[in-house]
């Protein structure tokens, strides 16, 4: 147990200080004396093109090195792309969570013909290849919309389904209980349902399933980048960052190697924090 | 432009080398002379590949070549200017001011079943060509030929009255206007001959009627193609084609990064194999750190012209004083940069429309800077125009294939520092035809993009992207250009017949157009292709930059 | 049971049916004209009209949708007269970019697709069962933290992040495993496998620790319960407790989890394949997606939307049969 929260706090640790380099990103670089814009082009081999230099041009001026083609600053770039994993991910991840709690709470609760109907549209959106239709809404979209809020939204919906699950089963155990009943007895609203007795016993579950979908909001925000519908060039992404390194990964796998350890740190973060609140709400309970 | 060479040079010795900047070869590369016989493979990324004429837009010079012959064909040599030359016909003869052309065919020329090749199978494939089912090919016939507008192909029981064949072996076309480039729009794939009557099925682009060295024995969809010998094919009226292996595999759907792999690696089958894409500029790195492999790349010349497109009809780009700003505030090295690494094997930076090794090109300059631009230059312009404090917000669309994102970052780059903010937005290919060549109101400001003259005249290089019909509705005019001046220019020297005369028309449009600034010329992109130990005569002539298909041979 | 099924079989017609029309509806919203790569060069608007008439898009759009899905029943005839394009029924489109129906184009990814997940599955289910299974019996041992531990990291590594690190340590600083490429089993069976190790150790990875944690911790719960403790005070072999009373228990939700995953990675593991080069449905989709080749996009979306619902009430089944208390319900 005490180990479990050693490990939950280090992935605390993390996530806050990760978060701070998100917010003093800009900070952070300047005194690096970098910025993850500027083309140094005396940084490349001219020869390849490549970064000129072992490890990737690893250097007292460039930390992480260079970007092939372009000299961009690795760090500077790594350290603001976590801006747009952070934003995207958190963003997503409290819309899917208002979603799935609103519709999940609604199909336990009224149960009867709404519970069947959400619980097809769930299973219509798990059959369903989200990819594909994040990369046409990405098309359809007007272009006056910024890619960021797009990205939010498309995943942030998508997201619903999972959690909607959970709250659902969890709704289904405390509509039996006593308090709830004797409410409804009393001629609640479900609204006042939902916000007196449903809510205050949702929390715990919501928290963990929060914790633990950011990571996956996370990691598909960069998937979305490699099929190059994510947040438009120059903006700073991992997920651009890692896939235009697959075709560098022979030559220059430090192009790889920090955006991606970047990527892994925050997701296993996250995973081990939501793990160890799991285990302090609910010690026996399940793993998804 | 010429010390920008030798710099290069200097940098990179043997990447020049491979470049044939003076048409040097590199020491041991390629030397090896092909034979005859053996099995050449080609590693194809695409996953079908088209053997119908009336669809394709393959080069004279590529796969279509190895199976069909054309009316005309091109002169693709090292170190020679391309040029129209005899294939299945000599070159044409004009009359009537331009607007007929007269063709006569060679004797003992046979299909594959050794049926003869005549004028009336010539008519039926340009007419096939027509037919809705079999459209997607080149097509700069069909608006030139006359009642081609309206005619819907030969398989609805009309022929087409304009193309005469008066006997077996003469093919007579009327035009609408005056064409001096018609023996060149002969050289196209349409021109290839197909049995009068035949081509009816959907699938007849991987069963077709050859006329070439080689005919298709087997199409597995997807997989492979093979193709052996035609027996009916005779070297001795064939003067473009060199016909050397026995049996040609085209390997389809396989992967980039796969091909470059297993090419760079050059063990097995893959010794006698070349790569059909050029390589990225990954790859390209990677290669250069490979003796082996820097020894069978071949880079070409020169190549397609690389622009900025600046919208001509939006804003403040309508201001041709703005739009020379963009000349000097772009950054030509960076682009080359991005584009493939190094100059050398980016290509050397453009200041004309016409590109290298079309003949007639006159090289000029008219906003010279140097290879990083002149963004304090471009400040003034801007400022002398009204706009002291640079352009905002300016919406910069591109194809987000082949690099451009790198590109376009690399452009963007160079304009800040200009004062010229820009907004980048990716589009899918077809997305982005559907924004810039298709749409009626364009919305962008400015976008990256590439041309590669579909045949070597000056006028394949300048028409289709400057004159003003061919603004949306599926043209290449980007720039959404519009000048009278230049379109009266523009069809004056197409009607020109004498190709010197109508060269040095043509040069003149290049100065007068430019002088509008509607586009940046940025490069003229050099191709980079990789070939397998034991292939040889594999080489890259001024244009088109392509490897040429039709002599290339394996070695002993 | 009849009724049942006969409710099960309209469910999952009507969630294919909505996943076809969600995706038709959206991508016809998508500005693009899948004609233009018809229209050739230079493309006139009579050359563009022209290509439009002949692939069918010269329609209205609910027009279109249900000329497909007559297409399905009846097969359609694209054109007319000597140059007209027949596919036959089932028609589930023509794709005219690559020249041939989408049912064929489908139909030759499958094998890909469907080795590299049932290959991928098998590791995981060994492993990843194996080692939860381990893990539990060793509570709080050495071998449990780093099997926990080993399990969150899986968990937190994005698939194509563990298989491009693969392919940079295995690939090319090892250079024991070839990288990228397939070969079909019937042409070298050894090769076919020997290609795939690298991607299947991947995806299993990444699986494997999900099952790890889920055995672990429903062994734990299992392990604790009355029946096993009666069992154990009687004298019944640990092996046989293990093995045959508590695994059984732990295989429901197993079960479960392979079906979703199953389902989800017959129809294409999008980002697995195209890290390791394969030429899988996912590849054919994501291509077809790029290049609005309409009619393949909808076969493969059906496909995989198909092969989801279809896991999803096996699964069910399933339950049906390992647990005599689901199938009253």
């Amino acid at each position: 147990m005490l180990r479990r929260d050693r490990w939950a706090f280090a992935g605390a640790v993390t996530i806050v200080l990760i978060g701070l380099v998100a917010l003093g990103g800009t900070a952070l670089t300047a005194l690096a004396g970098q910025d993850p814009y500027t083309y140094h082009p005396e940084a490349l081999d001219p020869q390849t093109g490549g970064p000129a230099g072992l490890l990737g041009g690893i250097s007292g001026t460039h930390w992480f090195g260079v970007e092939p083609l372009t000299g961009r600053d690795l760090f500077a770039i790594v350290v603001h792309g976590t801006r747009t994993s952070f934003l995207i991910g958190l963003a997503a991840t409290a819309l899917s969570v208002v979603l799935g709690v609103l519709i999940g709470a609604a199909a336990g609760y009224l149960g009867g013909w709404t519970d069947r109907i959400i619980t097809w549209v769930a299973d219509v959106f798990l059959g369903f290849p989200y990819l594909v239709f994040m990369i046409a809404i990405g098309l359809v979209a007007p272009p006056s919309i910024p890619k960021q809020v797009l990205l939010i939204v498309v995943i942030g919906f998508f997201g619903w389904p999972s959690v909607a699950r959970i709250v659902r089963a969890q709704t289904l155990t405390l509509k039996k209980r006593s308090f709830v009943a004797a409410a409804r007895v009393l001629g609640a609203s479900p609204w006042q349902v939902f916000r007196t007795d449903l809510l205050p016993n949702l929390w715990a579950p919501i928290i963990v399933v929060a914790t633990l979908s950011v990571p996956g909001k996370i990691g598909l925000e960069a998937a979305l980048s490699f099929l190059n519908v994510g947040v438009p060039p120059p903006t700073p992404s991992w997920g651009r960052s890692i896939f235009s390194a697959i075709q560098w990964v022979a030559t220059d796998p430090m192009y790889l190697i920090f955006p991606g350890a970047a990527l892994f740190l925050t997701t296993w973060a996250f995973n081990v924090f939501g793990d160890g609140l799991r285990d302090a709400i609910d010690p026996k309970g399940g793993v998804r | 432009m010429y010390r920008k060479k030798i710099l290069a040079a200097a940098l990179t010795v043997l990447a020049v080398a491979a470049c044939g900047a003076n048409d040097q070869k590199p020491a041991g590369g390629q030397a090896a002379k092909a034979e005859k016989g053996g099995t050449l493979f080609i590693l194809s990324e695409g996953k079908t590949q088209n053997y119908d004429p009336a669809k394709s837009s393959s080069l004279a010079i590529t796969s279509l070549g190895l199976v069909h012959r054309r009316l005309t064909g091109w002169l693709n040599a090292e170190g020679k200017e391309a040029k129209v030359i005899p294939d299945l016909a000599d070159t044409g003869k004009a009359s009537d001011d331009g607007k007929t052309w007269t063709f006569a065919l060679k004797e003992g020329q046979k299909f594959h079943d050794g049926t003869p090749i005549t004028s009336a199978d010539v008519k039926w494939g340009v007419e096939r060509s027509f037919a809705p089912a079999f459209s997607g090919g080149l097509g700069y016939h069909k608006q030139l030929l006359v009642g081609g507008a309206d005619y819907r192909g030969p398989f609805e029981g009309k022929e087409l009255d304009s193309i005469e064949t008066p006997d077996a072996k003469t093919i007579v076309f009327h035009l609408t206007r005056p064409y001096g480039d018609w023996p060149w729009i002969a050289s196209m794939p349409a021109f290839a001959p197909v049995p009068k009557g035949k081509g009816a099925e959907p699938d007849y682009s991987e069963h077709p009627f050859a006329s070439g060295p080689y005919q298709v024995a087997e199409y597995k969809k997807g997989v492979e193609v093979k193709l052996t010998r035609n027996p009916s094919w005779d070297k001795a009226t064939d003067e473009i084609r060199g016909g050397l292996p026995d049996q040609i595999l085209i390997k389809l759907g396989l992967d980039a990064s796969v091909v470059s792999q297993r090419l760079v690696a050059d063990s097995g089958d893959d010794q006698f194999a070349f790569g059909s894409s050029f390589a990225s500029p990954a790859q390209l790195s990677q290669i250069q750190t490979n003796a082996s492999a820097k020894q069978r790349l071949v880079t070409s010349k020169t190549g397609a012209l690389a622009y900025l497109a600046l919208n001509t009809q939006k804003g403040p780009l309508a201001n041709p004083k703005v739009r020379q700003a963009f000349q000097y505030a772009v950054d030509k090295s960076s682009y080359q940069i991005a584009s493939a690494g190094n100059a050398a094997l980016a290509g050397e930076a453009a200041t004309t429309l016409i590109t290298q090794g079309i003949a007639g090109r006159e090289q000029f300059d008219l906003y010279s800077a140097p290879p990083n631009g002149d963004q304090e230059k471009a400040k003034k312009l801007l400022a002398e125009a009204g706009f002291p404090n640079g352009l905002e917000n300016l919406d910069f669309v591109f194809n987000k294939d082949n690099n451009y994102t790198e590109k376009a970052q690399a452009v963007q780059a160079a304009l800040l520092k200009a004062g010229i903010k820009v907004n980048l937005r990716p589009l899918e290919s077809d997305a982005y035809e559907a924004e810039t060549s298709l749409a009626k109101d364009a919305k962008y400001d400015l976008t990256l993009a590439s041309w590669q003259p579909d045949f070597p005249s000056a006028n394949a290089n300048i028409q289709p992207l400057f004159q003003s019909s061919e603004i949306g509705g599926g043209g290449y005019n980007i720039s959404r250009y519009n000048n009278p001046a230049v379109d009266k220019l523009i069809e004056e020297a197409q009607a020109t017949i004498d190709p010197a005369e109508a060269g040095k028309k043509w040069a003149a449009i290049d100065r007068k157009i430019l002088e509008d600034s509607p586009v940046v010329p940025l490069i003229y992109t050099r191709n980079s292709f990789l070939h397998g130990s034991k292939v040889g005569d594999f080489f890259i002539a001024d244009f088109p930059a392509y490897p040429n298909y039709l002599q290339v041979g394996i070695t002993k | 049971m009849t009724k049942l099924v006969a409710t099960r079989l309209a469910g999952m017609l009507l969630v294919l049916l909505t996943v076809a029309f969600c995706t038709f509806v959206v991508f016809y919203l998508v500005p693009s004209d899948p004609a233009q790569l018809a229209c050739g060069r230079p493309c006139t608007e009579q050359n563009l009209a022209l290509a439009r008439e002949f692939m069918g898009l010269d329609e209205s759009w609910w027009q279109q949708f249900l000329d497909f899905l007559t297409g399905i029943f009846a097969g359609r005839t694209f054109g007319t007269g000597a140059t007209a394009i027949h596919c036959a029924a089932p028609c589930f489109g023509y794709s005219f970019q690559q020249n041939t129906d989408v049912v064929t184009l489908i139909a030759d990814r499958v094998p890909v697709t469907f080795s590299l997940a049932f290959g991928a599955a098998a590791i995981w289910l060994v492993f990843g069962v194996g080692l939860g299974v381990l893990a539990a019996l060793r509570k709080d041992t050495p071998i449990d933290r780093i099997t926990l531990a080993g399990s969150v990291a899986g968990v937190s590594a994005p698939v194509y992040l563990v298989g491009l690190l693969g392919i940079l340590l295995f690939g090319f600083t090892l250079d024991v495993v070839p990288v990228g490429g397939y070969v079909a089993f019937a042409e070298s069976p050894l090769d076919w496998a020997w290609r795939l190790i690298l991607p299947w150790c991947v995806l299993a990875f990444a699986h494997a620790a999900f099952y790890v944690r889920l055995v672990r911790s429903s062994m734990l719960e299992t392990l604790n319960e009355d029946f096993i403790r009666t069992a154990r005070a009687k004298g019944v072999r640990e092996s046989t407790v293990v093995g045959k009373h508590a695994l059984r228990n732990v295989l429901l939700p197993v079960v479960t989890l392979v079906g979703i995953d199953l389902g989800g990675l017959l129809g294409g593991a999008v980002i697995t394949e195209s890290v390791f080069s394969l030429p899988g449905l996912g590849g054919l989709l994501i291509d077809a997606v790029h290049q609005r080749d309409l009619p393949l996009v909808l076969g493969c979306t059906l496909f995989a939307g198909f092969l989801v619902v279809v896991a999803n009430t096996l699964v069910d089944l399933c339950y049906g049969v390992l647990d005599p208390r689901a199938r009253l319900t």
